[in-house]
């Protein structure tokens, strides 16, 4: 008797989880299906009659396009990576070489470097935007000055600070009396011990990265430097009589975060616990 | 003797650190200060300093005080809705068979991670005047409203920011009820604590701290927006839907009033420290009635 009831409010649960889920995941959906439509059926229907590849023909520099530049979308796709994947690589070395110090290592100053990384955590980074801009101005339009300002993440140096608090300092101390040496320790022992927390700074950091819109529109206004993000947002500004296309770019934008999120979710569960900490 | 040898290494690990908070955090953070109190105009070589000036143009400007008050007509339901739909979504979650868990927990997590450009795009077609949607609630409805430049606006908007980051602070809640032993439970049940009881005298005290950090961060977010109202309202109608960020970027980059732009900025980083602190101080107060 009892086990029935039990069995009924989960498939309850199941079924209201469910309903909840394809609402919060019904836009997706529709985007994709809008840019699969034929452009005269764009925004007209929920349920795809006919399907069409013009708006991503469009953006690989097909027919319709009318653009000078043929590859523009494509170098668009190009630079977020070109921006993002070193982004994500310096934050995730940072952060541990930073982490591991302010954790395992004993030496003057380090009260101040915890201080300086606390305040900075919780700084509204708003009041930097002018003076950041006049430094990297003379950068401008260059991979480098979009990084620069964006290249370490404070908040993956707090990951990995409260990663290495919950690992015993016997274990590095082992090392160190058998004489290794502290970046040997870093490379050999630390970083594989933090593969899981490595993923998701590398990954949140990406995602923050290719999501940035205010910075990259300041600092890369040249249509052949912009990121995707940056591209769908000028452009669908300016001429809004082409949704598919808008809507074809916004999936390419989309794919690739979800697709590495959901390649590493496993990472996921364990990491959770040092987010909030 | 081992002791007084200074050790190199620490430094070294931290040079990357120090040399980009120098470079990209304290240098810009006195030149803002400064800037302030300039009226530079981003492009010339000359500036007048004007002391105070800026400072004292921002409490009689509309779009100050539209963002500040904006940002709090923001927090107030964006709070509200993430911490239901957050706890929700947690509770439901982890009640589903475990093999469903993880599978469900991605799911509601996936809208992070998209770019508030790609919901925009799709926000703005959806609520064009030609759209299905549009024309279904014009004819059917006979709700002929302009929708992204009437006061919708700023719920269109709270929405679209809700559906981003509810799945994010689900996976905090959730990871906070995992955490709960099954002995408190079954303490509890002994005392006859069952069915909603159980919500609301175990499971929520018992992750106060994980709740309070869901408020306090999404408190932190209506500082943060820009993408939604920059690309779908301009801040309009009636700058109901502008926020700090957009202002900022508009006086510095746009109207060419860096200097002045400097100094909203400062303001605005002051109503977060303050709002922030409010807040953290009435959850710790929280916090402390239930033991924590």
């Amino acid at each position: 008797m009892k086990r029935k009831k039990i069995k009924v409010s989960t498939v309850v649960i199941s079924i209201a989880t469910i309903a909840l889920m394809l609402i919060s995941l019904f836009p997706y959906y529709y985007m994709v299906l809008q840019s699969f439509l034929p452009w005269n059926m764009v925004d007209k229907t929920m349920v795809p009659k006919s399907i069409s590849l013009d708006s991503y023909i469009y953006l690989l520099g097909g027919k319709n396009s009318g653009s000078s530049d043929m590859f523009q979308w494509i170098r668009a796709l190009l630079n977020s990576f070109i921006v993002s994947i070193p982004t994500a690589v310096v934050s995730v070395l940072t952060g541990l070489m930073t982490g591991y110090a302010a954790v395992h290592m004993k030496y003057r100053g380090k009260g101040v470097i915890y201080s300086t990384l606390l305040f900075q955590m919780f700084f509204p980074v708003i009041i930097l935007l002018v003076p950041r801009y006049m430094l990297i101005r003379p950068l401008a339009n260059s991979y480098l000055g979009m990084m620069l300002p964006l290249i370490i993440s404070i908040w993956g140096i707090f990951m990995y600070i409260n990663y290495f608090k919950t690992v015993p300092a016997v274990v590095f101390e082992a090392a160190k009396i058998d004489g290794a040496s502290d970046f040997k320790i870093l490379m050999k022992i630390a970083l594989p011990s933090t593969k899981s927390i490595s993923i998701i700074v590398f990954l949140s950091v990406f995602m923050t990265r290719w999501n940035e819109l205010m910075w990259d529109m300041l600092v890369a206004p040249d249509l052949k430097m912009q990121t995707l993000n940056v591209m769908i947002s000028t452009q669908f500004n300016q001429n809004s009589t082409l949704p598919g296309p808008m809507y074809a770019a916004s999936v390419v934008l989309t794919l690739p975060v979800i697709i590495l999120f959901l390649c590493f979710s496993k990472y996921f569960k364990e990491g959770i616990n040092f987010m909030l900490k | 003797m081992k002791k007084k040898k200074f050790n190199v290494m620490p430094w070294v690990f931290n040079t990357p650190y120090i040399l980009y908070s120098m470079i990209f955090l304290f240098l810009p953070l006195i030149w803002a200060f400064w800037l302030s109190m300039t009226d530079w105009n981003l492009m010339s070589p000359n500036y007048n300093f004007v002391k105070l000036q800026n400072f004292a143009e921002l409490f009689t400007d509309k779009k100050v005080t539209a963002a500040f008050w904006n940002t709090l007509r923001y927090l107030v339901p964006i709070v509200i809705l993430c911490f239901i739909l957050g706890v929700g979504i947690a509770l439901m979650v982890s009640k589903l068979p475990s093999r469903l868990k993880g599978f469900a927990a991605v799911m509601f997590f996936i809208p992070y991670l998209t770019s508030g450009v790609s919901t925009s795009v799709m926000v703005k077609y959806l609520f064009s005047y030609n759209s299905a949607l549009s024309t279904f609630l014009r004819e059917k409805l006979n709700l002929n409203v302009n929708w992204l430049q009437s006061e919708w606006a700023f719920y269109i908007l709270v929405i679209m920011i809700v559906w981003k980051m509810a799945g994010y602070y689900a996976l905090f809640v959730l990871s906070g009820i995992e955490s709960i032993s099954e002995d408190v439970y079954e303490a509890g049940m002994l005392d006859g604590c069952v069915g909603i009881k159980k919500l609301f005298y175990i499971t929520l005290p018992m992750i106060t701290p994980t709740l309070t950090s869901v408020i306090v961060l999404a408190a932190g977010l209506s500082f943060q927006i820009f993408s939604e109202p920059f690309l779908l309202t301009g801040g309009g109608p009636l700058m109901s839907t502008t926020t700090w960020q957009l202002e900022i970027y508009n006086a510095s980059f746009v109207r060419f009033r860096s200097g002045y732009g400097a100094a909203m900025a400062i303001a605005c980083a002051i109503q977060t420290f303050v709002v922030i602190q409010l807040i953290t101080w009435i959850m710790n107060k929280i916090n402390r009635k239930f033991g924590w």
